[in-house]
């Protein structure tokens, strides 16, 4: 094998050429020239802690206890908040399928689809379909990953009841009928005997030994196991092709006396569409049912619940970042398992580049060094205007406190710090609180608790729209409605002296009431009257108030004093995350780690590189102007001239160009085949991006087939 | 085009164009009318050139400068649109072909377009004085580099019958805007020019000017990477989180994975791990045999003696062999180039999705191309779990791409052999001495032949050097018969059959072309140069 002798080949420069090896260090090791501090260092860290793959930060001064408590800290964390998005999407979410890591679940939690299709695999066969093959077809939407989960889970229940097994194939899996036929056959077969079983079942068999493809080895097994559903499942159905799928469906039907198949279709646009590409005869000898599996979006909004509302939580994710991860949901269509991806790598990045991360712990050890870490809150934006605060009230020994004493500030820090964690979490608190108040029937615009989140993660939420169709709903609510209302309120408004006061009226104004009709505020829309006057021949309408009875301008008063005090308790507790000090340990906001990480723009990034070149070479030169000069490489030369032609480019033309920009440089000692030799790399390059390509219009021209920013 | 002459007084980029223009003045003083047409023809040339080097950002500056020629310029463009007679006659200016052609058929063209001369005579001497005060200044080459050519083509432009329509991009345009812009319907505005007078490179000279090449951007390029290098530990940690990894940017990524893995192994030199290198741009790699690899580096040698013949199959092996071993440390996959032609197809990436998302198996990409995302739909990138990094190294790809057979087959150049001289003359010494006299034979018939039709060629253009014989060496052959003829008169070959198989041990290894004449008789020919022929032919004769 040729893996076995890597160092054959090698060029000059050290690399191996070949096509794929297992990689064996150089003896020279060559690296280590480069740079031998760091790797010293490196590895002692990793000596110590074999586990931990944090490095320093702080200049490297970041010491190896901090280091591993970080890594702890994340790992501890993530763990909690990981279990956390599983358990809630098992639990709030009785009907989606898309249970996350479904190995980690317990099983009886169970999805609505997938017992409906199982259920269909177990009930149907050929006999109740007349002799066609059983369809389940599954349209999938945009909730690509769904379908995996549930044929696994499928998988699983069949094999463990022996009853048979699901057989995916994919697009990919199937290039003719013959290729198509073999994997089928060793997927179904190996899937509950293993490589060795199936293996065995080609070898060791009475009589003629049969061809890979033949069904005849498949209905062997299922004989022999007492098979009842083999679930032959195509996950991207429209992908295979049309007559293929043709061919394989009429021999599944024609084998249907022997193996019991069941036909399960994953479509990803609609039932009509994919029937369309079928010749009527292949759709006849199919019958089925329809299930439909939901989006994605209601899923991720949970998830993002659990994770940030959770009464617990110590680390939450601002509100950048929050928009970009719905923006992609929305858009891009990202799967629940991309979403908890993207929460997990910003959680990742946030503990493995912050070095305050470290006082999230639940307790730190006594003895921690914190010198530097003092040194580096104090260097935190939020320090400094926490100190200025501190300064505007008149407490500038408590600044100098803090910046002189490191015990203090640290002190301060980890009290700040609790703090702030407890505001965040009575945002969240008040935030769902709002989103319960949104379900009432009376207010008509839904808003989900994702977008509360990202209003109140910017500070906004107190004076925006949402808050204010609360209120004036809430002024409107009779009393009956409002001691329902009053029910929802977080207990943090209703434990409030002022508030069971107003409740006391309340429930005393009631008393002395007794009427069937329950009291209305003076803003209910039944107490306002319309009048009509005919002033110059003209209908003229006029809303005023009705008069009231007393009860009623009692009851208003009791109204806007709920109004009034819920108002206050939010424009206290909706405070903007980023005026809290400390925020930075406690909230990850930075959008562009993440977007870039999840999001990359490829495209944008060589078409960067070569056109300004100096984004990323840090010139040594002061002419890092836009000017094309010989100080850049040579293929962003080129490129910039490129960028300059039509459509069409004649070589010769870019050529004299590309010349003309070394033999400025150069003068009359300018070597002409240097430069060709040099054109010719960037030529290349710029094919092998498929910037250019070959023309036959004109000769010795190319065709320019990418535009910049395009 | 005469602009690869030197020219003696000055080296700026722009000393061509102006040349041009005075030595067609000079050398036709006699008329003033008679060269101010031929003026025009070849400043339309120009600017359609010129606007291949446009800088935009300059070009803005600059046309503040030449602001009398412009305003003076228009009176005199209006005008000449009315004129239909004049439009046509300067569009059969502009469509021909050769310069040589030039005083034959279209002096009526030529006439016609004197008519305009006395009224664009003042743009043009303004232009002219605009030409030379800017090149007086000629400080920054680039600028004048530019400078001339903005005037120079408003003043002819004028006379051309696109006047309204091929302007180059001026300022700023959006990109939308800007494609558009470069793809307007009407006859491609580029010159005539072809690369007949350029003397190509061979490999051997590509190879060998490249090594004397020393890069003005080594220093930072260094930088850059020690930047990335710095980012091993956090991939690391990438790693361990389950993610794979996916690096793009422009340049070669080829040493970085190689430093990666060198970091990995030291980093964890208890228990170094598995790693697993794949060169995607191997021209034949299979996915089979990646995944073949990989099994061999988790079993070792448990390796079963048949893999399968469909890498599916080795990819099931390998996951179930990973699955019954708990203990089995991640094995590290780092493929260069994921989007290399051989492993670019749709259901490649199938399975490398499915490799990636094995458990226990960390995948590290490096895509080099700016589209590389269309390759894979959600479901995949779902399977694959990327972070990706901008890895811009600007490291040339050197061995990813055959740089001269790239170019020459982009320019339309036929291939050429690829060991060259050199692997011919190889070749030649294992094969027997009839072999070697035919093809001896066979290269002398062509190279007389040749010489003849390169004479003609010489006085055409008055710089022969070497691509003239490299064309011919393409164009003529030598008819099958006449070779055989030659071949039994040496008594190399003595019969059709004998003849025939020495040349098919030439066509295996590439060293002849064969193609039918329009007769329909079998034309042989030597895909060398001419050089290259003559340093074969010397070498067979000397031997």
């Amino acid at each position: 094998m040729d893996a076995l002798e890597p160092e054959l080949d090698t060029t000059p420069d050290g690399l191996n050429n070949q096509g794929v090896y297992i990689y064996h260090p150089s003896k020279s090791s060559k690296a280590h020239g480069d740079r031998p501090s760091k790797r010293r260092k490196v590895e002692r860290v990793e000596s110590d802690q074999e586990s931990c793959p944090f490095v320093p930060l702080l200049n490297g001064h970041e010491d190896a206890t901090s280091v591993e408590l970080r890594y702890r800290n994340y790992e501890h964390l993530w763990s909690a908040q990981d279990a956390k998005i599983q358990v809630s999407v098992v639990l709030s979410m009785g009907n989606w399928l898309g249970l996350i890591m479904l190995q980690k679940i317990l099983g009886d939690v169970d999805s609505e689809v997938l017992d409906s299709v199982s259920k269909f695999v177990r009930e149907t066969s050929p006999e109740t379909y007349n002799g066609c093959v059983p369809a389940a077809l599954v349209t999938v939407g945009s909730n690509v990953s769904s379908l995996s989960r549930l044929l696994t889970r499928l998988n699983d229940r069949l094999t463990t009841t022996g009853e048979g097994g699901v057989v995916v194939l994919e697009s990919g899996d199937a290039p003719n009928l013959k290729t198509t036929l073999k994997n089928i056959i060793r997927a179904a077969i190996t899937n509950t005997e293993g490589n060795d079983g199936y293996q065995r079942s080609l070898n060791d068999r009475d009589g003629p030994r049969l061809l890979g493809y033949d069904l005849d080895l498949l209905s062997d097994y299922v004989e022999k196991k007492g098979v009842s559903d083999l679930v032959l499942a195509l996950r991207d159905s429209e992908a295979f092709d049309p007559s293929l799928l043709t061919d394989l469906i009429s021999l599944l039907s024609s084998w249907l006396d022997r193996i019991p198949f069941t036909l399960l279709l994953g479509i990803s646009t609609s039932v009509e569409l994919f029937e369309g590409r079928l010749p009527r005869s292949t759709i006849s000898l199919i019958k089925g049912k329809y299930f439909e599996l939901h989006e994605a979006s209601n899923c991720v909004d949970h998830m993002y619940e659990a994770l940030q509302a959770g009464g617990d939580a110590k680390f939450w994710i601002g509100r950048n970042i929050t928009g970009t991860l719905f923006e992609r949901s929305s858009d891009f269509f990202q799967s629940p398992e991309g979403f908890v991806r993207m929460i997990k790598y910003a959680y990742m990045s946030h503990f493995f580049a912050n070095p305050l991360s470290l006082l999230l712990a639940d307790e730190l050890p006594a003895d921690l060094p914190h010198d530097k870490l003092c040194e580096a809150i104090r260097n935190l934006p939020s320090f400094r205007k926490f100190c200025e605060d501190l300064l505007d009230s008149g407490s500038p020994k408590q600044v100098h406190q803090l910046l002189e004493d490191d015990e203090f500030l640290f002190h301060e820090s980890l009290q700040h710090l609790r703090m702030g964690q407890q505001r965040m979490r009575d945002i969240f608190q008040s935030v769902k609180a709002i989103h319960r108040c949104l379900q009432s029937p009376n207010i008509s615009k839904k808003s989900s608790v994702s977008d509360l989140s990202v209003l109140a993660l910017a500070g906004e939420l107190s004076n925006s729209s949402i808050v204010e169709d609360i209120f004036s709903t809430v002024k409107a609510l009779d009393s009956d409605n409002l001691q329902d209302f009053f029910a929802i309120l977080p207990q943090s408004v209703t434990g409030d002296s002022k508030f069971q006061e107003v409740q006391d009226d309340l429930s005393g104004l009631l008393q002395t009431y007794q009427d069937a009709v329950p009291l209305r505020s003076e803003y209910d829309h039944r107490h306002s009257v319309v009048k009509t006057t005919v002033v110059q021949q003209r209908v003229k309408l006029s809303k005023g108030k009705a008069k009231l009875p007393k009860q009623d301008i009692e009851y208003t008063k009791i109204v806007d004093r709920v109004q009034s005090l819920l108002e206050s308790y939010l424009a206290e507790i909706l405070v903007k995350p980023q005026d809290l000090f400390l925020h930075e340990v406690f909230l990850f906001d930075m959008r562009n780690p993440l977007k870039e990480t999840f999001g990359p723009r490829p495209r944008f990034a060589v078409e960067r590189a070569l056109s300004n070149p100096f984004d990323y070479l840090i010139s040594t030169s002061e002419d890092t102007g836009t000017r094309i000069s010989t100080k850049q490489p040579a293929t962003a030369i080129l490129y910039q001239l490129y960028l300059e032609s039509g459509a069409l480019v004649n070589v010769h033309d870019l050529w004299s160009a590309f010349y003309a920009v070394f033999e400025s440089h150069g003068g009359n000692n300018c070597d002409e085949q240097m430069v060709m030799a040099l054109f010719y790399r960037a030529l290349s390059e710029l094919k092998a991006f498929g910037m250019v390509k070959g023309s036959r219009r004109n000769i010795d021209h190319v065709a320019k087939s990418a535009w910049i920013g395009l | 085009m005469k602009r690869s002459q030197p020219d003696s007084s000055l080296d700026e980029v722009s000393t061509p164009k102006r040349q041009k223009t005075t030595t067609v003045n000079g050398f036709t003083n006699g008329n003033i009318d008679a060269p101010k047409t031929k003026w025009h023809h070849t400043c339309y040339i120009e600017g359609i050139w010129l606007r291949t080097p446009t800088h935009k950002a300059k070009a803005k500056a600059l046309f503040s400068t030449p602001t009398k020629p412009s305003t003076v310029s228009t009176p005199s463009r209006g005008k000449n649109a009315d004129r239909s007679a004049k439009r046509k006659s300067a569009r059969v200016l502009f469509e021909q072909e050769d310069e040589d052609v030039w005083d034959g058929a279209d002096k009526l063209a030529e006439e016609i377009l004197e008519e305009e001369n006395g009224q664009l005579d003042p743009p043009v001497q303004e232009t002219e004085g605009v030409l030379e005060t800017v090149e007086a200044d000629s400080g920054e080459a680039a600028k004048t580099k530019k400078t001339p050519a903005t005037p120079k083509r408003r003043a002819g432009r004028p006379k051309g019958a696109k006047n309204k329509r091929s302007p180059t991009p001026e300022g700023e345009l959006p990109p939308h805007e800007r494609y558009f812009f470069q793809n307007r319907g009407g006859p491609p505005r580029t010159s005539n020019n072809t690369l007949n007078k350029v003397p190509l490179l061979t490999h051997e000279e590509y190879f060998e000017k490249l090594s004397q090449y020393v890069d003005p951007c080594g220093k930072q390029k260094d930088f850059l990477a020690g930047l990335h290098r710095r980012s091993f530990p956090q991939w690391n940690f990438e790693f361990d989180q389950g993610f794979n990894i996916c690096l793009y940017g422009y340049g070669a990524k080829r040493k970085l994975i190689q430093q990666f893995a060198d970091w990995l192994y030291h980093a964890h030199s208890s228990t170094p791990p598995s790693i697993v290198i794949v060169n995607g741009h191997t021209p034949n790699i299979s996915i089979r045999s990646i995944f073949a690899t990989i099994v061999t580096a988790v079993l070792g040698s448990d390796v079963p003696s048949k893999l399968g013949s469909q890498p599916v199959e080795v990819l099931e092996l390998l996951q179930s062999a990973l699955k019954s071993r708990s203990s089995q440390k991640p094995i590290n996959v780092l493929i260069n180039s994921i989007d290399a032609p051989s492993l670019r197809r749709a259901v490649n990436q199938a399975l490398l999705a499915r490799l990636a998302a094995t458990p226990k198996i960390r995948l590290l990409a490096t895509a080099d191309t700016p589209n590389f995302l269309l390759m894979w739909d959600i479901s995949l990138r779902d399977q694959f779990n990327f972070v990706f990094h901008d890895c811009t190294t600007f490291t040339p790809f050197d061995s990813e791409n055959d740089v001269v057979e790239e170019v020459h087959s982009l320019v339309g150049r036929k291939s050429r052999r690829a060991g060259g001289k050199d692997g011919v003359g190889f070749v030649l010494k294992s094969l027997p001495e009839n072999a070697r006299n035919l093809y001896r034979v066979l290269l002398a018939e062509l190279l007389s032949m040749t010489d003849e039709g390169h004479n003609s060629d010489d006085d055409m253009d008055g710089q022969g050097t070497g691509r003239e014989g490299q064309g011919a060496g393409e164009e003529t052959g030598i008819e099958f018969r006449l070779l055989y003829q030659k071949a039994s008169e040496e008594f190399i070959a003595s019969s059709e059959m004998m003849f025939r198989t020495l040349l098919k041990e030439f066509h295996d290894h590439q060293m002849i072309t064969s193609r039918m004449d329009t007769s329909g008789s079998e034309i042989l020919g030597v895909p060398l140069s001419r050089e290259e022929m003559e340093g074969v032919l010397e070498d067979l004769v000397l031997n």
